[in-house]
C-alpha cells in the first residue's frame, strides 16, 4: 500500500510499504478513505519529539471502512463506516475504566522507553514515536487498529467524511480544552492558539456557554475563522502587540480571564523577536525541548483562583516555568491528552444534531500522494492553510 | 542496587495468585533468577499488587553475585514479564506494534522496527 512516512527532520515521503495484517485477536484493519495531517504531526515533521525512526508511518486523524476483524472483534463487521480514536486503549484497565483512555496502562508495547521520560507509560497513539508505542499511523491506504472492540465508533448515517472525521482527535481536543474550564454560563475564556484545536475549544467553550471567548494568535486569517466560524467574541493579534497579558486584562476589566486554554504547546511563538530567538536557539541546543511562551502568558494572564486548560502537545522539558504565578494565584492546572474515546458518542450526537459542523477548519484537501507539500504548506501557514484532509 | 520492582493487575488476589500458577502466563524469566514475588490487595477497587525483588534470597544468598552482575538487564526483563502479565490478565492479549511487534520486550527497546506494516517473513518470526 501507499503510506506516508517520516524520513528525518522536515521530511516526509510516500511509499510503498507492506499492508497491514491481523496481530492479534482483538485488531481489525480499516480501508483508509480520509485521513488528517494535525499540528502536533509538525512537531515530529520539525524533529522536536524524540525516538522517531526513519519509515514510521505518520497519521493519528483517520476514518475510513473496515475490512477485516479479528475474532475477538464482535462489536464490528466488514463494512461498517469508522471513526478511529488517535489512543490505542484496551478499555479494561482501571484508567480505561475510569474514562482517561489516553492513559491506559496496557497498549503501549514500549512502556518501558515511556517510563524512563515520564514516569510512567501512557497509552499508546496511532503514529507518532516510539514512546508511545510504535504503531503505525493513518496517512496511508490501510491500518491495522488494535483493540477494535474499544476505540472506533461506526458512522451509520450519510454524513460526508469531512464533517466526522475531526471526531478522531481534534474536535474532541478542543472540547476537552473547553470542558476543563468548568464553564457554567457567563465565564470569560481565552484561548491561545487559533490552529484547528483551538478553534474547536473556541467553538466549545460557546457551546458550553462561556460569555467571553478570546482568541489569540499572530494570523489574520486564523483570528477571522476564530471570530467568523468558531464564535470568538474578541481576537488578540499578537503580532501587532506582544504584550498579551496586559490585553487580556484590558479585555477583561483587570480581572483575568476566569480561565485559559493553551492550544499551542512545544513550538510556540512570541510576537517580541528577542525572546522568540532566545527560546528557539536554547530549543535547537537542545537544552529545552519546550518552547513556553504561550503557557507563561497563559499563566499570568489567568485571574487568581482561575484554570489553566493544557491541551496543547509538550514532550520534555521547559525553562523558567512561572510557578511563583502559579502557586500564590492559587490557580488550577487541567491537561492531557484527549481522552478521545469518552467523547465519541456525545460529540456526534452533536454534529448529527446540528450543533456544529467542524469541517469548517478544512482549508485544503489532497490526494495521499501530495502529503509531503501537504506539510511544508501547513507548517509555513502559507496559502491561509489551517487544515489539511488527504485522500488516500 | 535497588533490584525490586511492582506492579498493580486490576484483579482479586485469588484470580491473580492462580493465573501466576498458570502455564500460559508463565514469568520465566522470574521463576528461573530465584526473586522474591509477594502479592498484596491494592487499596480501594485497585485489585492486586505484585512485587518482586531480584535480589530475593539475599545480597549473599545462593546466586547472589550473579544477579548482581547482571543488573539492571535483569530488573528491565521482570518489568517486560509483569507489564505483559498485567496485559495478559487484564486484555486478553500481549499488544503488539510495528515497532515492537513481539510486544513489551526489553531487546526491543534497542532495536526498534520502524513503524510500518511487517513483511510476511518478519511476520512469521515474530510469532505470527
Amino acid at each position: 500500500m501507499r503510506a506516508n512516512v517520516w524520513s528525518g527532520r522536515n521530511t516526509v515521503q510516500v511509499e510503498n510499504v507492506p499492508d497491514p495484517k491481523i496481530l492479534n485477536e482483538r485488531d481489525a484493519i480499516v480501508k483508509i478513505t480520509s485521513t488528517a495531517i494535525c499540528g502536533s504531526d509538525l512537531h515530529l515533521y520539525d524533529g522536536y519529539i524524540p525516538t522517531m525512526k526513519r519509515g514510521d508511518i505518520l497519521g493519528h486523524e483517520f476514518m475510513g471502512e473496515v475490512v477485516e476483524t479479528a475474532r475477538g472483534v464482535t462489536n464490528l463487521q466488514v463494512g461498517d463506516r469508522v471513526v478511529v480514536p488517535f489512543p490505542i486503549a484496551c478499555g479494561d484497565c482501571w484508567s480505561c475504566r475510569h474514562e482517561m483512555y489516553s492513559i491506559c496502562e496496557n497498549s503501549n508495547p514500549n512502556a518501558g522507553i515511556a517510563e524512563k521520560l515520564f514516569g510512567h507509560p501512557t497509552a499508546g497513539i496511532f503514529g507518532y514515536s516510539h514512546i508511545t508505542g510504535g504503531y503505525a499511523g493513518g496517512q496511508a491506504e490501510y491500518a491495522r487498529v488494535p483493540f477494535a472492540d474499544v476505540g472506533p465508533i461506526k458512522i451509520e448515517d450519510d454524513l460526508p467524511d469531512e464533517q466526522v472525521l475531526f471526531l478522531s482527535d481534534i474536535f474532541p481536543t478542543g472540547y476537552m480544552g473547553a470542558e476543563f474550564c468548568d464553564i457554567q454560563g457567563g465565564e470569560s475564556i481565552a484561548v491561545f492558539g487559533a490552529g484547528p484545536v483551538g478553534q474547536f475549544a473556541i467553538a466549545s467553550a460557546v457551546m458550553l456557554g462561556a460569555e467571553q471567548v478570546i482568541a489569540i494568535d499572530q494570523y489574520d486569517y486564523r483570528l477571522e475563522m476564530a471570530r467568523n466560524r468558531a464564535g470568538a467574541t474578541d481576537v488578540i493579534d499578537f503580532s501587532k502587540d506582544a504584550d498579551v497579558v496586559e490585553q487580556l486584562k484590558l479585555l477583561t476589566g483587570g480581572r483575568g480571564p476566569d480561565a485559559v486554554i493553551d492550544a499551542v504547546g512545544m513550538e510556540a511563538a512570541h510576537g517580541h523577536g528577542a525572546l522568540h530567538a532566545a527560546e528557539r536557539v536554547k530549543q535547537a541546543t537542545r537544552s529545552e525541548t519546550d518552547r513556553g511562551h504561550a503557557l507563561r502568558d497563559a499563566i499570568l494572564a489567568c485571574r487568581p483562583g482561575g484554570i489553566v486548560s493544557i491541551i496543547g502537545v509538550y514532550g520534555g522539558l521547559m525553562d523558567k516555568f512561572p510557578t511563583g504565578a502559579l502557586m500564590n494565584k492559587g490557580l488550577t492546572i487541567r491537561t492531557g491528552q484527549c481522552h478521545v474515546q469518552r467523547y465519541l458518542k456525545p460529540l456526534y450526537e452533536r454534529i448529527r444534531n446540528g450543533d456544529i459542523d467542524p469541517s469548517f477548519v478544512i482549508t485544503h484537501r489532497l490526494g495521499l500522494d501530495m502529503a509531503p507539500d501537504a506539510y511544508e504548506t501547513f507548517k509555513h501557514k502559507q496559502d491561509e492553510c489551517v487544515k489539511v484532509v488527504l485522500e488516500p | 542496587m535497588n533490584r525490586r520492582t511492582a506492579t498493580t493487575v486490576g484483579r482479586a488476589r485469588e484470580e491473580v495468585t492462580r493465573l501466576w500458577a498458570t502455564p500460559g502466563y508463565r514469568t520465566d524469566y522470574i521463576d528461573q533468577h530465584g526473586a522474591t514475588v509477594a502479592f498484596k490487595d491494592a487499596p480501594g477497587d485497585r485489585g492486586t499488587e505484585i512485587h518482586v525483588d531480584l535480589d530475593g534470597e539475599g545480597r549473599n544468598g545462593r546466586g547472589g553475585m550473579l544477579r548482581r552482575f547482571e543488573g539492571s538487564t535483569g530488573l528491565a526483563k521482570v518489568k517486560d514479564e509483569l507489564r505483559r502479565f498485567k496485559q495478559r490478565v487484564e486484555t486478553g492479549v500481549i499488544p503488539r506494534s510495528d515497532g515492537a511487534p513481539e510486544g513489551e520486550s526489553a531487546e526491543r527497546k534497542i532495536k526498534q522496527r520502524p513503524a510500518q506494516p511487517l513483511k510476511d517473513s518478519e511476520l512469521q518470526k515474530a510469532g505470527g
